[in-house]
């Protein structure tokens, strides 16, 4: 490939091959792992829970994890509670626009199946739509709960046990 | 750009200041012509589900849209589905209730000020306010066991009796919740930048605030001295001496005092009752003794209901009722039909955030953008609550 001569186009790949080898690999989670930004997008009433995740009580930034303003700055995002047709079109859009790698928490029994709302004609399952890599139960979850969700999502991010991107080929 | 060259500004979903909302805002410079918020975006048709579930299985339903005050929302059906089952539960039930029901309201309030800190950029308010609601909050988890969604009434009493060391620790809070406000008083209340931000900005005129429905604190704040506590008393509101907070100017700053003056007036109430609250039954004669003979035991050695049957097949006659009560964003009101199946004909719950919406829609137009934040959070408008 070097004598076509795309030069950069080889880089690009021999930096990709590169990044998913063992040392470079395990310095890349271990980073990702500790900054993990959940977007500011409240879908449900789990949200009065998870604006406690960040008060002094259990202050959730201790694990890296604050929100954050606009879906290109964030990797992380968390569905808090049921997600309505017209919400669920709303968190499908921002989880497109975060940069890879994305992680997604579903929070509360609604975004599991549905909860209470089970039989409610405007509701969507979170995991129709997102990929989720963790799930929390109750309704709501107690801020606690929240905080283990997001601490074996570092610890599955430490692992390496997590899809990279839409660009991975092997 | 619009027709007209004006800008059309999208708030949100996904925005630190929308909530679960999107706002279309109609904006020539920086002032704000037209506002339409988009609402919708939390509608779970609460309404409609309610049909298809036991009277029973509502009680958590209900308590869903109005997550941050769930004590005041549980309590407007269960009135509403006394007045149906035509049960009277038993005094000590009604303080309970009450006890609950400002327990409520506080952590409501404080919820409130913390959002509305958080959208001026005072983050010392957000964490403060936050802070000493998880106190409140552990205060209801003594009564009743969970962190938000309570659940704590029944049709014809309470789930549980007062536990022992609930006057200790509520003493214990009260002290600290009068004086961290001496604290508010000095960083939030009279920060230059909080009055400088708050003050004269969103006035809420008095026959505007009637003209639009305007319900709760924010009404109060606007001069109208109407609280249902007062004008239709339910629980053990009548026995009890509180005042109504009311304030004259209609600003948002008189909307965050106002909310700080019902605190006070909250720990005044729960002290009284806890001072006048008699001993006796909590649950009403009628289903205390068709608690089984087994479980009778328990009810009395823990002070827990254990539910008797007859609560899976509660059978109202026919018939329609009507109840409101004061929760801490405004008045909640329940229209209930019965046609003698075990599940509802129709409910209809019109929470404060729902009739604030005119209100919000209203104030907004002739502000700068800045001060868009400041109005919506001192509104304490809470979506999920308005889409129900």
């Amino acid at each position: 490939m070097i004598l076509i001569g795309n030069m950069e186009e080889f880089l690009r790949r021999a930096a990709k091959w590169l990044i998913e080898k063992k040392p470079i690999r395990d310095v890349r989670d271990w980073g990702i792992h500790f900054s993990l930004w959940p977007v500011h997008l409240t879908t449900a009433c789990c949200g009065v829970e998870f604006a406690a995740v960040s008060d002094p009580k259990y202050d959730a930034e201790r694990f890296g994890v604050l929100p954050f303003v606009g879906p290109r700055q964030t990797n992380f995002i968390l569905i808090e509670g049921t997600l309505t047709r017209k919400m669920a079109r709303a968190a499908r859009l921002v989880y497109e626009q975060m940069p890879e790698p994305k992680f997604v928490i579903a929070m509360g029994a609604c975004a599991i199946d549905g909860g209470i709302f089970w039989n409610s004609y405007n509701i969507v399952r979170a995991h129709e739509i997102l990929p989720v890599e963790v799930f929390i139960p109750g309704c709501p979850p107690r801020p606690e709960a929240v905080i283990q969700a997001v601490m074996k999502l570092q610890k599955k991010i430490k692992r390496g046990d997590y899809y990279y991107g839409v660009e991975r080929e092997d | 750009m619009s027709e007209e060259g004006y800008m059309l500004l999208q708030i949100g979903p996904q925005h630190p200041g929308s909530g679960h909302m999107r706002m279309l805002v109609k904006l020539d410079g920086d002032v704000i012509v037209d506002f339409i918020p988009d609402v919708g975006y939390v509608h779970r048709t609460v309404e409609k589900i309610a049909e298809t579930k036991l009277y029973i299985q509502n009680i958590p339903l209900l308590e869903k849209p109005i997550l941050n005050d769930s004590g005041n929302a549980n309590l407007a059906y269960i009135i509403a589905v006394e007045k149906l089952l035509d049960v009277e539960p038993p005094p000590r039930a009604q303080y309970l209730r009450t006890i609950m029901a400002e327990l409520s309201r506080i952590a409501s309030h404080l919820y409130g000020i913390g959002i509305l800190s958080i959208l001026i950029g005072s983050s010392t308010g957000f964490m403060w306010a936050f802070g000493d609601r998880e106190i409140f909050i552990h205060l209801m988890q003594m009564m009743s066991g969970a962190r938000i969604t309570y659940s704590y009434m029944v049709p014809g009493g309470v789930r549980r009796d007062l536990p022992d060391q609930f006057r200790e620790e509520f003493r214990k809070a009260a002290r600290y919740m009068r004086r961290r406000y001496k604290d508010y008083e000095k960083i939030i209340i009279k920060n230059p930048v909080t009055r400088a931000r708050l003050e004269g900005v969103g006035v809420l005129s008095r026959e505007k605030a009637i003209e639009w429905g305007t319900v709760g604190p924010n009404l109060r704040a606007s001069g109208v001295a109407y609280d249902v506590r007062k004008v239709e008393p339910y629980a053990a509101y009548e026995d009890i001496d509180f005042e109504i907070a009311v304030r004259e100017e209609g600003d948002c700053y008189a909307r965050l005092l106002v909310r700080f003056q019902e605190i006070m007036e909250s720990l005044k109430i729960i002290e009284q009752a806890l001072e006048k609250i008699p001993n006796g039954k909590i649950l009403a004669e009628k289903y205390e003794k068709m608690i089984q003979p087994r479980a009778k035991k328990l009810v009395e050695g823990t002070g827990r209901i254990k539910f008797p049957a007859i609560y899976v097949n509660l059978k109202p006659p026919k018939g329609e009722v009507f109840s409101r009560v004061e929760s801490g964003k405004g008045e909640i009101t329940v229209y209930l039909v019965s046609n003698g199946s075990p599940k509802p004909y129709r409910l209809r719950f019109v929470t404060p955030s729902f009739r604030n919406l005119l209100t919000f829609k209203n104030l907004i137009p002739g502000h700068r953008l800045a001060d868009f934040p400041a109005i919506y959070g001192s509104l304490d408008y809470f979506p999920p609550g308005a889409d129900r």
